[in-house]
């Protein structure tokens, strides 16, 4: 008998998950085995929370931030107030390809991750902004956002990273280095939206806005305690099986598709735009 | 098992209603010896046999031990209202009507309404062999000629000719079964079959009502895929994995070795397990 290759027994194999691509669970730890060496180093030291789809993307998922009864011991956990719970979460870290694999068995298609790690739970150790089009407005128009808050940044001195956010639209990260609040995190990113709503008409900073016709928000307020970006080369519980895929800059241009990024197309690419994200920790120049 | 205690009779050893058609295969140790003598009876003809067993239960099967010592346990009726064990000599049959209350049937009375074994095995008429569902099949026996090789060679040869069956009765020790008699590898079988109060109709189950008409296309496509997967149908393709498994076990405990209990990889997860050693690796290099 071969040596175990991991703690994880699987189950409901031949389960479909995404069923206009035929998609079956197994398919989905394949990915995920596949994927784990580019999303393990950011995923670790984070309570995360999940998204499952126990039957599939066309039944009602289920967002999961408490590890559920019947966790196996080996699976690290975090516990913490929830502000938004109201009482004490067991988070699930995930350091590991076992962890991975065995939330991947739960069928958590979508893995959500704070911006801050577990040993400095209240700092931040990245700055999101979330690029979200409201149709008519579409994903060039997201790119042409992205590129503008890219050159805002690169002027002061900072080298952002971009991935699409595996719907319709894009999410621009700096890391950042230790010590800086969310307040501090939130209100940077709010202000550098605020200055980008100049350089064109279709870019809103503000929540109430943000749902107009034919806006891009720069969505500044997930830097905050306890709020979550869907984890690099996570799947979305999407129709074709997208994937929140890191890019190059050099990808981010009119005509790009994010819905190319899918379970298929994404294990083939061979360079991680994200590498070592985290050693790359960035001064915001803030007093 | 409780123990088994009783007269031998041609089936091996009778104990009475509790002795189970596994009970007598396990006692009967080769084929050689018939567990039955009697013969074929069609209209006036008849045919004397043997019947042997062909089907042996050959699972792997164990035995109850104390853990504390590894002596085995035995079996015994307790009474449930002092807890005393009763020998077999006090033992009467009762039957539940409701919860806790029964009408007891004596030996006698029991006995009285057993079939008679006439040491026939009476065909009523002859079927299509391929015409009989599976589902019915319970138990086969290999019959052999007892000094009537030529009427066994005939009726052999001419039912498999026209690819018949008979049908008909038996009478194994207490219960009558329906049979069927066919030809297997040169031999007369016979099959007993379940009855139909025994078999549940797949009609009452509602699942399968209102089964939705697959469309012409999947049909097809369904049709072409078992065209691609047909064969011939072979049993030596398909093995005891957990009989071999627990057999090897045994083996290696014999020697002595350590055992580490492991559960088995899942026949669709192997794989996954390519992908994964291949990720193991490169995480190992990281």
């Amino acid at each position: 008998m071969p040596k175990r290759l991991t703690k994880v027994e699987f189950t409901n194999l031949d389960k479909i998950l995404f069923p206009e691509l035929g998609v079956t669970k197994s398919q989905v730890i394949e990915y995920y085995i596949r994927i784990a060496t580019k999303m393990l180093s950011i995923l670790a030291d984070r309570g995360i929370s999940l998204k499952r789809f126990p039957d599939g993307i066309d039944k009602n998922g289920f967002y999961e931030k408490d590890a559920p009864l019947g966790t196996p011991s080996w699976v690290k956990t975090f516990k913490k107030y929830s502000e938004t719970a109201k009482h004490d979460v067991n988070y699930i870290v995930c350091n590991n390809l076992d962890t991975l694999l065995w939330t991947a068995n739960l069928a958590a298609l979508e893995i959500h991750m704070p911006l801050s790690r577990i040993n400095s739970y209240e700092n931040p150790d990245l700055v999101l902004f979330d690029i979200d089009p409201e149709p008519p407005a579409n994903i060039d128009n997201a790119v042409e956002t992205a590129l503008l808050l890219k050159e805002k940044l690169n002027d002061l001195g900072l080298l952002p990273y971009i991935k699409t956010s595996g719907k319709k639209g894009l999410h621009v990260v700096i890391p950042v280095i230790e010590g800086y609040s969310f307040a501090q995190t939130r209100e940077f990113a709010h202000q550098i939206g605020k200055q980008l709503t100049k350089e064109s008409e279709t870019i809103v900073s503000e929540l109430p806005r943000s749902r107009d016709p034919g806006t891009v928000f720069i969505d500044y307020l997930q830097n905050s305690h306890g709020r979550t970006m869907i984890c690099p080369y996570s799947l979305r519980g999407q129709p074709r099986a997208t994937v929140s895929t890191p890019l190059r800059w050099i990808e981010v241009k009119k005509g790009l598709r994010p819905e190319e990024f899918n379970i298929y197309s994404v294990p083939k690419i061979h360079e991680s735009p994200w590498e070592r994200l985290l050693e790359k920790r960035q001064n915001l120049g803030l007093r | 098992m409780g123990k088994i205690v009783g007269k031998k009779t041609e089936f091996g050893v009778e104990i009475g209603m509790e002795e189970t058609e596994k009970e007598i295969q396990e006692n009967t140790t080769s084929p050689k010896r018939p567990i039955w003598i009697g013969s074929i009876t069609i209209g006036l003809v008849n045919i004397p046999v043997k019947l042997h067993t062909m089907v042996y239960d050959k699972s792997i099967a164990f035995r109850f031990l104390h853990k504390k010592d590894g002596q085995p346990l035995k079996y015994q009726r307790v009474c449930i209202k002092d807890n005393k064990v009763v020998p077999w000599e006090d033992t009467v049959r009762g039957y539940e009507i409701r919860k806790g209350e029964f009408i007891i049937l004596n030996k006698e009375e029991l006995d009285a309404a057993r079939p008679e074994s006439d040491q026939r095995i009476r065909i009523d008429k002859f079927i299509d062999y391929l015409s009989v569902d599976p589902v019915y099949f319970e138990r086969s026996y290999i019959l052999t000629p007892n000094k009537s090789e030529e009427a066994y060679r005939l009726l052999m040869t001419a039912i498999e000719k026209m690819g018949k069956a008979g049908v008909g009765r038996i009478t194994l020790r207490i219960k009558e079964y329906p049979v069927i008699l066919h030809v297997y590898k040169g031999a007369l079988v016979l099959t007993t079959l379940r009855y139909a109060y025994e078999m549940v109709d797949p009609s009452t189950l509602k699942e399968l009502g209102g089964l939705k008409e697959p469309s012409k296309g999947e049909v097809d496509l369904a049709m072409k895929i078992i065209k691609d997967l047909s064969g011939e149908f072979d049993i030596n393709n398909y093995q005891d994995g957990y009989k071999e498994k627990i057999e090897k076990l045994i083996e290696k405990k014999m020697k002595g070795e350590k055992i580490i209990a492991e559960r088995p990889v899942k026949e669709e997860a192997k794989e996954l397990m390519v992908a994964l050693q291949e990720t193991l690796k490169q995480l190992k290099k990281q």
